[in-house]
């Protein structure tokens, strides 16, 4: 008997979201083409794309960012150890 | 002087100066890394004062986020501080949340009303918060010394009254945090953290980070690292939905993540040599300061506002530092001494 007041409960609250569960509105989108003319070089790449395909930019700018934090974690660490700052599992003291 | 540091930004098709920009993510990535927030509540004023345009600030400051949150994220991971059951559960649990706070300012705005009620619920929050953190810290020592109390009492044989608890199966138990709890409970949190997010329209680790530590029971360390475990997962959303609407200046958040990255390193090094209850305090005062300046909003004082902010987070990331630097000494000393 307790088990089943169990699965009720527990069904009761997994269904209790949806029920006030809607769609939230988004931030809208910028309507505007970049002027290349006279841009060069990565200024050029980026603008090409933000004008081209709105999604491959995103994507872009996505890898990028996940790309960079991680390779500057890499060079950062190396340096924090060259200096005597690496840092290992820690206690977890209050 | 500074002029030679203006960078050309393709895509707001504006001069801005790169220093400031590494100067901006480098102290938000100082206090991401020590406190476990994204720190959109300091980046988009600090933004705002030196004129970038608003269009892009938040979309760019969530493409740094993602950025910087990985490398911080890292590094609590090698310490041993990120709680990986436990961050899936939260971005499970946040993403709902948030659609549904999403919703009622939604409802809110219909009726006019959202505007007050989500500045007066964000200055309650942040000023009831940081005055429970402040106290939760002055009576540490007090609630230490009755526990002591009740363990002795415990162990001459005098009864103990039973300890209330929420336990719904079910039961779920979180290794690397220490702790067994209903499903229920860490679903309700989040829910409830995430709601919060979505209804105050902030990323949330400000609710998270102490939710984890005074709602599930976490360490201070681990909450600060499984936090920043969920930011990185609504950074690179953020980062994403952002870029397709073309709000994101990538030449900006590159920059950004420069001094945000190199910041980051330091803020979760310097966890390393700060007791959990020091990073209470410190985060408490911060985000009273973080209230201070939401209630100068609420007078029109936009600008003093934006400089409290900025001003605080400064003051803060020199803090962290110093504390850094005499935990770096102490222990150096204390590895001289035993050789």
């Amino acid at each position: 008997m307790k088990r089943l007041v169990v699965i009720i409960f527990n069904f009761c609250l997994l269904t209790m979201p949806a029920l006030v569960w809607a769609a939230a509105e988004k931030a809208e989108a910028l309507e505007k083409k970049l002027n290349l003319a006279n841009l060069t070089g990565v200024n050029y790449f980026f603008a090409k794309w933000y004008n081209e395909n709105m999604w491959l930019y995103a994507i872009i700018v996505t890898v990028l960012m996940g790309v960079m934090g991680m390779l500057i974690a890499l060079v950062t660490d190396i340096f924090l150890k060259m200096i005597g700052m690496e840092v290992s599992k820690i206690e977890h003291h209050e | 002087m500074f002029d030679m540091f203006n960078v050309y930004m393709p895509i707001a098709e504006m001069q801005f100066n790169a220093l400031i920009l590494v100067a901006i993510g480098f102290s938000v990535g100082v206090l991401g890394g020590f406190f476990g927030v994204g720190g959109a509540w300091v980046v988009t004023p600090a933004l705002n004062i030196f004129g970038f345009p608003m269009a892009y600030a938040i979309g760019t400051d969530l493409a740094h986020i993602f950025g910087k949150s990985i490398v911080a994220t890292a590094k609590h991971r090698k310490m041993g501080n990120v709680d990986m059951k436990l961050g899936l559960l939260s971005i499970v649990g946040s993403v709902i949340g948030v659609e549904i706070g999403a919703q009622n300012v939604m409802w809110l705005t219909r009726i006019g009303l959202a505007g007050p009620i989500v500045r007066y619920t964000y200055m309650f929050l942040l000023f009831g918060l940081g005055i429970y953190m402040m106290y939760d810290y002055l009576t540490k020592d007090k609630r230490a010394a009755a526990q002591a109390a009740k363990q002795a009492a415990a162990r001459t044989g005098a009864p103990t009254p039973p300890r209330k608890a929420w336990n719904l199966p079910p039961m779920i138990h979180f290794p690397a945090s220490g702790i067994t709890i209903s499903f229920w409970t860490v679903t309700g949190v989040f829910l409830f953290t995430g709601w919060l997010s979505g209804f105050l329209g902030v990323g949330g680790g400000f609710i998270r980070m102490p939710a984890l530590i005074y709602l599930i029971g976490c360490p201070t360390a681990i909450a600060v690292g499984t936090d920043l475990f969920s930011v990185l997962f609504s950074g690179a959303y953020g980062c994403f939905t952002y870029g397709i609407k073309g709000r994101v200046e990538i030449i900006a958040a590159i920059l950004m993540l420069i001094g945000a990255a190199i910041g980051a390193q330091i803020g979760v090094t310097a966890v390393k040599y700060v007791r959990g209850y020091g990073i209470r305090l410190l985060f408490a005062i911060m985000i009273l300061l973080a209230g201070l300046s939401v209630a100068l909003k609420q007078f029109n004082l936009t600008t003093t506002a934006a400089w409290v902010v900025m001003c605080a987070a400064l003051g803060m990331c020199a803090v962290i530092m110093v504390k850094l630097w005499r935990g770096f000494v102490k222990e150096k000393a204390e590895k001289a001494g035993h050789l």
